[in-house]
C-alpha cells in the first residue's frame, strides 16, 4: 500500500463520519433555548393582524426585519396562512434586535409608516423579500423610500412616519410585550398564547398547526 | 511526538463536527443554546459571514486541513519527519487563534451574546495551538 494512502483513507473516513454526525445532531429535536422561559404567555393587544378575525388559531410572531432567520421563515409563514385561510391568522409583533441589527428599528418604522397609509403588509413582505438589499447598507433609508415609492405610497407622509416618535413608541410597546413574554430570540412563535418551536420546514409548520386546530 | 498530532487530529475532528453542525443549522431556523445565551443572535449577526459566506464554512475548511495535516504527521516515517508539515500546523493554528480571539471579542464586546458552539471552536483552536510543536524549538540536526 502506498505510504500516502493510509492517511488519505483516514481523512476521507473522518470527513464522512463528521458529516454524518453533524447531520444526525442537526436533526435532533431542539430543546428550548431558555429552559426558564415560560411555555405560555399572555400577549394582549398590539401587533398587526393578517387573516380572519374569527380564526380558531392565532399565530403570534415576534420578528426582526433584519434577522436572516425571520427572512427565511417569512415565505413559510405566508404559505401556512394560505393553506389555512379560515382557521389561522398571523399577529406580527416587532422585536428588533438593535444591538446586532442596526437597520432593524428603521425597517420596523418603515413597516409602520406604510401602515399609516394602509399598506403595512405590503411593506412587511417587501422588507423581507428585499432583506439582502438593505440589510448591510450603511444608509438603508433611501432603499425603504424607494420601496414605498414602488408601492405608490406618498413619499412625504412616509418620510414623516420614519421620524414619528408615535410609531417608534408603538414598536417599543411590541418589544416590551416580547420582553414580558421572555422572548430573547427571533423569530419566536406562539399559538394561542402557547410558545411553540417550529423548524424551518413546511412539514413542521403543518404538523404544529394541525396539532393545535380544534378537533 | 506522534501522540501530539493524534490529539490534534481528534480535536480537529471535533471541530469539523461542530462547524458542520453550525453550517447546517444556520439555515434551519433558530439555533438552540444549552449553556450560553444568544446563539441565534451571534449566528445571524452581520459578523457571522464574510462576503455572504457563513464563517462556519471557513471553519469546516480549516478543520479539514488541520485534520489532514495531523493525519499525515501521524502516519509519516519517523526517520524522515516533515518539518514543513509541522511548521504549517503551528502557523495555521496560530492564525486561527488570532481569528478566534477576534470573534470571541466581537461576541463579548459588540454583540454581548455568546454562542457555545463558537466558544467550543475557540477552545479547540487554542488547544491545537498549545499542542502544535513550534518550528522554532525544533532540534537542529547534529
Amino acid at each position: 500500500m502506498p505510504k500516502a494512502l493510509k492517511p488519505l483513507i483516514v481523512i476521507v473516513l473522518a470527513v464522512a463520519v463528521a458529516a454524518g454526525a453533524a447531520v444526525y445532531l442537526s436533526r435532533q429535536p431542539d430543546r428550548p433555548e431558555e429552559t426558564a422561559a415560560p411555555t405560555r404567555a399572555d400577549i394582549k393587544g398590539g401587533g398587526h393582524i393578517r387573516g380572519p378575525e374569527k380564526a380558531a388559531l392565532t399565530l403570534v410572531e415576534f420578528g426582526d426585519y433584519q434577522c436572516p432567520s425571520c427572512g427565511a421563515y417569512h415565505p413559510l409563514v405566508k404559505e401556512i396562512l394560505n393553506r389555512y385561510p379560515q382557521q389561522l391568522r398571523l399577529e406580527f409583533h416587532h422585536f428588533p434586535l438593535v444591538t446586532i441589527h442596526p437597520n432593524s428599528m428603521l425597517a420596523s418604522k418603515a413597516a409602520e409608516a406604510a401602515g399609516e397609509q394602509g399598506r403595512y403588509w405590503e411593506m412587511h413582505d417587501a422588507l423581507f423579500d428585499h432583506q439582502r438589499e438593505w440589510s448591510d447598507s450603511p444608509n438603508a433609508e433611501p432603499i425603504f423610500v424607494a420601496l414605498a415609492s414602488q408601492m405608490g405610497l406618498d413619499s412625504n407622509k412616509f418620510m414623516q412616519g420614519l421620524r414619528s416618535p408615535q410609531l417608534q413608541d408603538r414598536i417599543l410597546q411590541d418589544v416590551e410585550q416580547g420582553q414580558n413574554a421572555k422572548v430573547d430570540a427571533v423569530p419566536t412563535f406562539f399559538i394561542n398564547s402557547e410558545r411553540v418551536h417550529i423548524k424551518l420546514s413546511m412539514e413542521d409548520f403543518v404538523q404544529v398547526i394541525e396539532a393545535h386546530l380544534p378537533k | 511526538m506522534k501522540a501530539r498530532f493524534a490529539v490534534i487530529a481528534i480535536l480537529a475532528f471535533i471541530g469539523m463536527v461542530d462547524a458542520l453542525y453550525l453550517s447546517i443549522k444556520r439555515n434551519a431556523g433558530p439555533i438552540p443554546c444549552h449553556v450560553t445565551r444568544g446563539c441565534t443572535d451571534v449566528l445571524t449577526s452581520r459578523y457571522s459571514e464574510i462576503v455572504g459566506i457563513p464563517i462556519s464554512w471557513f471553519g469546516v475548511g480549516f478543520y479539514i486541513v488541520m485534520f489532514s495535516l495531523a493525519a499525515f504527521k501521524v502516519f509519516e516515517d519517523p526517520q524522515y519527519p516533515s518539518h514543513g508539515l509541522t511548521g504549517l500546523i503551528f502557523y495555521l493554528a496560530g492564525a486561527a487563534l488570532v481569528i478566534s480571539s477576534l470573534l470571541v471579542g466581537i461576541q463579548a464586546f459588540i454583540l454581548k451574546a455568546f454562542c457555545e458552539y463558537c466558544l467550543l471552536s475557540a477552545a479547540l483552536v487554542l488547544s491545537m495551538f498549545i499542542l502544535a510543536p513550534s518550528p522554532a524549538r525544533r532540534k537542529l540536526p547534529e
